[in-house]
């Protein structure tokens, strides 16, 4: 998550150096655009959730890639020109899309002043979105929240040892790995926030305020609720 | 091979001719670009660069609601545009002009995190700026009255992760070049041969492909860039400081080659974006484009590949063996005959020829490797 870390310096303060990194990687040379696992996670996708096998990590792996590696599985391409471009324009067309190809998720971003930094914005949300909507199989047999998860938890629980460091909120690039965790956990409880809570050592209150510090985190719930047949949390 | 092409453009490739061409133009009449829009006195005629809106001292002091009533009439104004740009000359919407009112307020302010409370501004709380509020009134009427390019206004340009200086003489860098640099990391990652050496970019303007270069080039690499316009030499050295990059990227002021001849053989990388506009379009041009910026910056002569067909034919002799070059050109139509043409002509001293899209999916780059 070091690479994440840097997008969001970079977007925060133009003048860091960044070294070798240009975030996006375009190579001369073909490389091969989509590996035997991507698919094999694509097809896991539409059935919304990943089948069992503890083998299989599928969602977690697309956000342990570097910016690099994740851009690679992407599409990438600026709203539609009109016109020629390059010398006849007056920079217009700095917005971005990015198209993950596995998943066939889309993000944009078009606020901010350059072209590389649209891409980085647009990546950053990509890796939300991938964290919203691509689901892990959880075996709730002897369950263990992951490390990502301590750390976004509030230091009350119970689960949570002295190694997880100080409570990580929704602003640190960070807590997307930790509310993937969390949204797999709520899926293979079926929604139930009182469930989740005892795996994860917390009050019921206790996890409903996370959920609702976050708000992708919270309609993200709230979908799977309503679609469980439950009240949304409010 | 150039079946779609007109003629004339065939006529420019006789050997030779086409080499120096520019060169022997008038310097002055060349140079003269943007001076032709008469409402714009400030034009520095000296070389000496201005200081970017973001680098001013934060000198100026308003209240948060005269600041507020500024944006709000600044909104007003590009709103009254609706698509009349668009319409008139594919210029910029609504959308776009009251984005570049918050940039240009970001620019503007000591402290961007105040921008938030212009919602509701707090009675009797100051500001302060970089820019008299009156100034700022006066650039904004020249956004939308004149289409002065919002990157002359803030004298900046966001480029990749560089904030670039630029003012008038210099064109603005566009988004699409931000490619060639990403073209060159891809490669310099894998070869050490070119991550070391010595990389030339051919007309620099404001110095943003060097600059991009020489952050991703190894420790033992270095950029060198030239320009014929003084302007231009002024702006990329005032940039290439402000990154701390001396040591890293010369700048040479002549015409393409000719300041390069101590390296020739010798270059690891050759990149350009020459002017590569054919003349008969340039009046037809978005208006902050062809009133403002340098005609000498875009101008390709009458198929606008002068330059270009001067660049491929020399690159092939200034390269070392193994070097790589990149050339941004005016899409698939100059990009092709560009390819054709080094590989009737030149076949025997470069290879790995290559037309690259930007991301509208426009051929925009041709590539290549010296034999
Ligand atoms: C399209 S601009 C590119 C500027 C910059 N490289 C960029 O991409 O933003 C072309 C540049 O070539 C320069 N130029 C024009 N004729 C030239 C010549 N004969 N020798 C060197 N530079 C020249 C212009 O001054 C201008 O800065």
């Amino acid at each position: 998550m070091i690479m994440a870390q840097s997008i969001s310096k970079w977007m925060r303060n133009p003048m860091v150096a960044v070294g070798t990194c240009s975030g996006f990687f375009v190579s001369l040379t073909a490389r091969p655009r989509t590996l035997g696992l991507q698919i094999q996670v694509q097809t896991q996708i539409k059935a919304f959730s990943l089948k069992g096998g503890s083998s299989s990590s599928g969602g977690r792996d697309f956000l342990a890639l570097s910016d690099e590696e994740l851009s690679r599985q992407c599409e990438m391409d600026t709203f539609k020109a009109s016109g020629p471009g390059g010398q006849h324009r007056n920079k217009r067309e700095s917005a971005v899309r990015i198209k993950h190809l596995p998943t066939g998720i889309i993000a944009q971003a078009v606020e901010d002043r350059s072209q590389h930094m649209n891409r980085a914005s647009a990546l950053a949300r990509l890796r939300t979105q991938l964290a919203l909507k691509v689901r892990n199989a959880v075996d709730l047999n002897g369950y263990q929240p992951p490390l990502e998860l301590l750390q976004i938890l509030p230091a009350k629980s119970t689960m949570r040892g002295s190694d997880c460091g100080s409570q990580i909120g929704p602003n640190n690039p960070k807590f997307v790995l930790g509310m993937q965790a969390l949204l797999d956990l709520m899926f293979a409880v079926n929604g139930s926030v009182s469930d989740a809570a005892k795996f994860l050592g917390l009050s019921t209150g206790a996890l409903s305020r996370l959920i609702l510090s976050d708000d992708s985190l919270r309609m993200a719930v709230n979908e799977l609720r309503t679609s469980k047949g439950m009240r949304p949390l409010v | 091979m150039n079946s779609s092409l007109p003629r004339t453009i065939l006529s420019t490739i006789s050997p030779y001719s086409l080499a120096f061409k520019r060169q022997k133009l008038p310097i002055s009449t060349r140079v003269s670009g943007p001076v032709s829009f008469p409402s714009i006195s400030s034009i520095p005629s000296s070389q000496k660069p201005r200081i970017p809106l973001f680098l001013r001292p934060p000198i100026f002091t308003t209240s948060l609601s005269d600041l507020q009533k500024w944006q709000q009439w600044a909104n007003n104004l590009a709103l009254s545009v609706g698509s009349k740009f668009v319409d008139s000359d594919n210029g910029p919407d609504t959308n776009i002009l009251c984005r570049e009112v918050k940039w240009l307020l970001e620019d503007a302010v000591e402290d961007k995190s105040i921008l938030c409370q212009l919602v509701s501004p707090e009675n009797g709380k100051l500001v302060k700026l970089r820019a008299d509020l009156d100034e700022l009134y006066c650039l904004w009427k020249q956004r939308i009255e004149e289409r002065r390019p919002f990157q002359y206004i803030v004298g900046c340009e966001h480029w990749r992760d560089l904030v670039l200086s630029v003012q008038e003489g210099v064109l603005i860098p566009r988004p699409e070049t931000e490619l060639i640099v990403d073209l060159v990391s891809g490669l310099v990652l894998e070869e050490e041969g070119l991550r070391e050496g010595i990389w030339a970019d051919l007309g620099t303007g404001s110095g943003a492909i060097a600059i991009g270069l020489a952050r991703i080039l190894g420790d033992g690499g270095r950029v060198i860039a030239t320009d014929l316009s003084p302007i231009a030499v002024s702006i990329a050295a005032f940039n290439v400081k402000r990154y701390d990059l001396q040591d890293k990227v010369e700048i040479r002021q002549g015409s393409w080659f000719e300041p390069l001849e101590d390296v020739k053989g010798e270059l690891a990388g050759v990149v350009s974006n020459p002017p590569y506009i054919p003349s008969s379009q340039i009046v037809g041009l978005q208006a902050e484009v062809g009133r403002y910026e340098p005609r000498l910056a875009l101008d390709g002569g009458e198929n606008g590949m002068d330059d270009l067909l001067h660049l491929c034919e020399a690159a092939a002799l200034m390269l070392k063996p193994g070097g790589f070059f990149a050339f941004e050109t005016n899409g698939e139509k100059q990009s092709k005959f560009l390819l054709d043409f080094m590989t009737q002509k030149l076949a025997t001293n470069v290879h790995n020829l290559e037309a690259i899209s930007d991301f509208c999916g426009i051929k925009r780059f041709v590539t290549g490797f010296r034999r």
